[in-house]
């Protein structure tokens, strides 16, 4: 029997085995583990960047798995995720921490609440959960309040899009074709093969997996199946000053509300020393509503303070705003929905990746996991034996000792041209995110890959400086944009 | 430590070389320091002033009204005539208690021992995110230097039509050079009853086009998704709370903020230096020394300054008495400090050292006053060290009172209507 | 109070106090001026009104790598009306480098009597 490559490659060049639609962290991260057998492979993203949906906005935690259904797959991809993420990071080279995790109860009738969270994921297979009293929270986070805690030692915190970007290298690395700002308008069948038409042009697919977070339902609706219903939850975030005086070690949580559709306005660090509040959980209109409210920012900061009064006046850098792609609609508030991981009836070959939202990151592993085995199921796979399951080294300046530093700028002097005074980042790593190897190029770009324009000044003295680099790496000037599409910076020349 | 890691030593490192900073090196120099050493981050000396192509700045210098990049110019070729060893594209990463530096620069990475040190950083802008203006993220929301930057040495046309919140000298500056450039400024929206830059600017820079200054306004919500479409102005109460029913949209595809400065002392708490919450600068005595032995500061780094002169004689001051320092010279006695009281919004240094005699005394007041008397009291004795009458006082502009005595109390400067 | 009409009302900048002044006249008559506490205010606001005086900066692209840019300045005010025919002549420039500081890029511009002069030295 051929490997599936192999009869592609005979009857139709040009043809890829798999197609996978959306870049975030499910699509990159199905993209990687098909990226180990011999595939050829295509990723599909609209935007101008990979993570820039559902995944960039989130609080960047690895979830143990306590907090869904006993047996729902949001439950077993999210613990399975969990043994998978740790040690995928460290192979990835994606900075992570295990933090744990406290989901605090301010008064005594909360406790029964912990210990339904503690029940559930210990059924689920949890690792190590403890209810503990004030003396132990105060011991394990000591900006932490509250009467009992649920006590997660396994959860840990990951940027999500730099978990993201790395999946995609990795895959990138081992052959797999990325295509930035190319979104699917259309599907048709022909002769087994689906083709996607976009503005770039026709790819054809034997199988397609959709992985299209807000738009996953839409692009069914493409392929002619008419079964899902995304509805978009706006949760709006505030981050603080890495110097804001406050050193978070964990993610505190609150009791989950139980009219809330997320998981209650949490407290969670960064691995930079951020601490970030959020989000709010509200149903929109429109899946692209990325705005923050006034109403919003002000009651992030009044549950936060509820929940940790040493945060109180303290200053906030950013906001940010992500969207969940629910499918509980907004009537149906409190009801379970499950993760939905399908082959169609309808469409033998597309597979469609619905409704994941938390923990959808942790849980992204797991997901691909399941994703290879059912292509598996109906297509001989073979794994490549040259498969490299890491990515090229990303070194980054302001984590180098002395020694280091002082040899990477006598080796090459772009180490030497310091362009973010906030986070220390240099020249060298500015070009080397502009040269990634999928072509993104805006100045988003640069900011979640090195960092640069993330701090206090927010880009107000970076800003400028990426500008010149930009063009000296051959962007025009009326190409420069923040995230693409519309997104220009810039009009033109005041003189030409 | 690591070994492999190249170790330098000089007298005096001065930080920065802005107005202050450069003013700092020949101050250093004047007062005998041999090694002086001038780090500058940006590509060429002058710091900031390289951008702000404008008149008025020299006038107590140079003793005429010239344009930032000849100030820089000037002062950099008084520079160039001493023996000091400038370094542009030198990033100070790290400054620890005993004066080692992190510098890095393309020539090289390496530590330098200081003698003393003057920091003389700057400021930076405050953000559309410190402010929390609420709405979307859309391109097309900028600082007003960062635009200062963009158009005034890049070049660049930001944009179409801007409409400019926060009335400080940048953004009043950046709204004439809009029009100049043929960017149509919608109006600038000041969230204070009063402008906060100077009446001049207002003047020359808004009445002269036509452009409306509209005070006790605000932007509350930024429209646009990918690039900015409006902006949502209201006005406020007394509380700077937006009032209800008085929102209004304006359209524009930029938005320019001139929402205020910070000085940029991520350095100096590496250091250890104690801030003041009033000016965001060191806290510091006669000599402009930190709480941070061997180390001071001057400049927009110590607080904002209205005009850049002020800044270059702090300047020259701080590095006098750096070169004191490096040189073995300590100050004897206690220090005594100084607040600020009614109606001044924070007064410089914060700590004089007691015993010796006549200091001068800076400061500013929280809102504009007129036919006030400025007094300098001990808080012991109540006894009035210092007294001033003034017609008007603006907190844009920043005034000095001198004390004759020495004291031996700690003094508050206050306003006595 | 004179009962002529309010022509303009601005703030004398020529010293700290900062008086008030209020200009009133009518079209050909000399204006009369208010709230100043001191002879000097009277000839700033009736130039402030009849003729003001301006100085103008801004930059311009000096030929060679793309985005290198001089700033200039005049070397003097000009009448408030001629700053935008001005800043139409300085659109022109392409100076060559190197530019000195203090070089004239436009002598007499407009008749004005007044250069348009190079304020950075470009080498």
């Amino acid at each position: 029997m051929m490997t599936g490559r192999e009869a592609m490659q005979d009857h139709h060049p040009g043809v890829y085995d798999v197609a996978v639609i959306g870049g975030g962290v499910v699509g990159c991260a199905v993209l990687r583990e098909l990226a180990r057998y011999d595939l050829r492979l295509l990723l599909l993203e609209r935007e101008a960047d990979l993570a820039e949906g559902v995944t960039k906005g989130n609080s960047g935690v690895i979830h143990a798995g306590f907090n869904v259904p006993v047996r729902s797959l949001k439950a077993r991809t999210n613990v399975a995720g969990l043994g998978i993420i740790y040690p995928l990071a460290s192979t990835l080279g994606v900075p992570h921490r295990k933090t744990g995790k406290l989901v605090v109860a301010l008064a005594d009738e909360d406790r029964p609440r912990l210990e339904e969270l503690k029940a559930q994921g210990d059924r689920s297979g949890v690792p190590g959960l403890e209810i503990v009293d004030e003396a132990a929270i105060r011991r394990l986070e000591p900006l932490a309040r509250g009467r009992w805690a649920l006590w997660s030692p396994h959860t840990g915190i990951i940027s999500p899009y730099e978990f993201t970007y790395a999946l995609a290298e990795c895959a990138a690395q081992n052959g797999a074709e990325v295509r930035l700002e190319t979104p699917v308008a259309a599907v048709s069948f022909r002769g087994g093969l689906f083709r996607l038409a976009t503005p770039k042009g026709e790819f054809e697919a034997r199988r397609v997996v959709n992985c299209a977070g807000l738009f996953a339902d839409e692009v069914a609706r493409l392929a002619g199946i008419d079964d899902y219903r995304v509805f978009p939850y706006r949760g709006e975030y505030l981050i603080t000053d890495k110097d804001c005086g406050f050193r978070l070690a964990m993610p505190v949580y609150p009791v989950p509300p139980r009219d809330d559709p997320g998981l209650g306005i949490h407290i969670t660090p960064t691995l930079e020393g951020h601490v970030i509040l959020g989000p709010s959980a509200e149903p929109v209109g429109d899946k692209r509503d990325l705005a923050s409210t006034r109403e919003v920012m002000a009651r992030l900061k009044a549950e936060a303070v509820r929940l940790m009064p040493g945060l109180a006046g303290v200053g906030f850098i950013h906001s940010y705003t992500g969207l969940r792609p629910k499918l509980v609609d907004p009537s149906g508030r409190g009801r379970f929905e499950d993760f939905i991981c399908e082959e169609s009836e309808r469409r033998p070959g597309w597979i469609s990746l619905v409704g994941i939202e938390s923990p959808g990151l942790t849980a992204a592993p797991a997901l691909a996991e399941m994703v290879v085995a059912m292509i598996g199921a109906r297509m001989d796979l073979e794994l490549k034996p040259d498969f490299r399951p890491e990515r090229p080294v990303h070194r980054r300046f302001a984590a180098m000792a002395d020694d280091k530093r002082a040899e990477a700028v006598a080796a090459d002097a772009d180490w030497g041209e310091t362009v973010c005074r906030c986070e220390h980042v240099t020249r060298a790593e500015v070009v080397a995110a502009l040269r990634n190897p999928f072509g993104a190029r805006t100045l988003d770009t640069v900011k979640r890959r090195t960092r640069c324009g993330m701090g206090r000044c927010q880009g107000g003295f970076c800003g400028p400086r990426l500008v010149e680099i930009l063009q000296d790496e051959g962007v025009p000037v009326d190409r420069v944009t923040k995230r693409g599409g519309g997104s220009r910076l810039f009009y033109g020349r005041i003189k030409g | 430590m690591k070994r492999n890691v190249p170790v330098e030593t000089c007298d005096v490192a001065v930080i920065g070389a802005g107005p202050a900073g450069l003013a700092a090196a020949l101050g250093a120099r004047r007062a005998g320091a041999g090694k002086v050493l001038l780090l500058e981050r940006d590509r060429t000396l002058g710091g900031i002033l390289n951008q702000c192509v404008h008149d008025g700045f020299g006038l107590f210098l140079y003793k005429e009204t010239i344009s930032g990049p000849e100030y820089a110019e000037r002062l950099a070729e008084d520079v160039a005539r001493e023996p000091i060893a400038v370094e542009t594209g030198a990033m100070v990463l790290d400054l620890t208690p005993k004066r080692v530096l992190r510098v890095n620069s393309r020539a090289g990475y390496r530590l330098v021992r200081a003698g003393a040190v003057v920091l003389a950083m700057g400021c930076r802008e405050r953000t559309r995110e410190m402010i929390e203006i609420p709405g979307t993220r859309p391109a097309g929301v900028l600082t007003a230097g960062s635009a200062q930057n963009l158009v005034n040495l890049q070049n660049l046309r930001v944009g179409n039509e801007a409409v400019i919140l926060g009335s400080g000298d940048i953004g009043l500056i950046m709204a004439r050079r809009l029009v100049f450039e043929g960017i149509a400024v919608k109006g600038v929206f000041e969230i204070l009853p009063w402008a906060g830059g100077l009446e001049r600017n207002v003047r020359q820079c808004l009445t002269d086009f036509g452009i409306p200054l509209e005070l006790r306004s605000t932007v509350v919500e930024i429209r646009g998704r990918d690039r900015v479409e409006s902006v949502v102005v209201a006005r406020v109460d007394e509380a700077m709370a937006p009032v209800a029913g008085t929102e209004r949209i304006v359209p524009c595809d930029t938005l320019l903020l001139s929402v205020g400065l910070i000085p940029e002392n991520e350095l100096s708490k590496r250091a250890g230096v104690e801030l003041s919450p009033l000016t965001g600068g060191a806290v510091v005595d006669e000599r402009l020394m930190t709480s941070v032995p061997g180390v001071f500061s001057c400049g927009n780094v110590l607080h904002i300054h209205d005009v850049a002169d002020w800044a270059s004689f702090e300047g020259s001051a701080a590095g006098e008495n750096a070169a004191r320092y490096a040189a073995g010279e300590r100050a004897a006695g206690a220090s005594v400090r100084v607040s600020a009281g009614p109606s001044v919004k924070y007064a410089l240094p914060q700590r004089l050292t007691s015993g010796r005699d006549g200091a001068e005394l800076s400061f500013r007041v929280a809102r504009p006053l007129r036919d006030v008397r400025m007094e300098v009291r001990g808080n012991t004795s109540g006894k009035v060290y210092a007294r001033k009458k003034y017609a008007r006082l603006l907190p844009s502009e920043l005034q000095k009172i001198k004390v004759k005595d020495a004291v031996a109390e700690d003094l508050e400067v206050g306003c006595h209507e | 109070m004179s009962e002529r009409p309010l022509v303009d009302r601005l703030t004398c900048v020529l010293c700290p106090v900062g008086c008030e002044l209020e200009v009133r006249g009518e079209a050909g008559g000399e204006p009369e001026v208010a709230g100043n506490q001191c002879d000097k205010g009277v000839p700033f606001a009736v130039e402030e009104v009849l003729r003001p005086m301006r100085n103008l900066a801004t930059s311009v692209p000096v030929k060679g790598p793309a985005g290198r840019m001089v700033s200039v300045r005049l070397s003097g005010p000009v009448p408030r009306e001629l700053l935008f025919p001005i800043l139409a002549e300085i659109a022109k420039l392409r100076p060559e480098a190197p530019v000195r500081r203090g070089q004239v890029l436009v002598a007499n511009v407009l008749g004005t009597g007044v250069d348009v002069v190079a304020t950075r030295t470009i080498s």
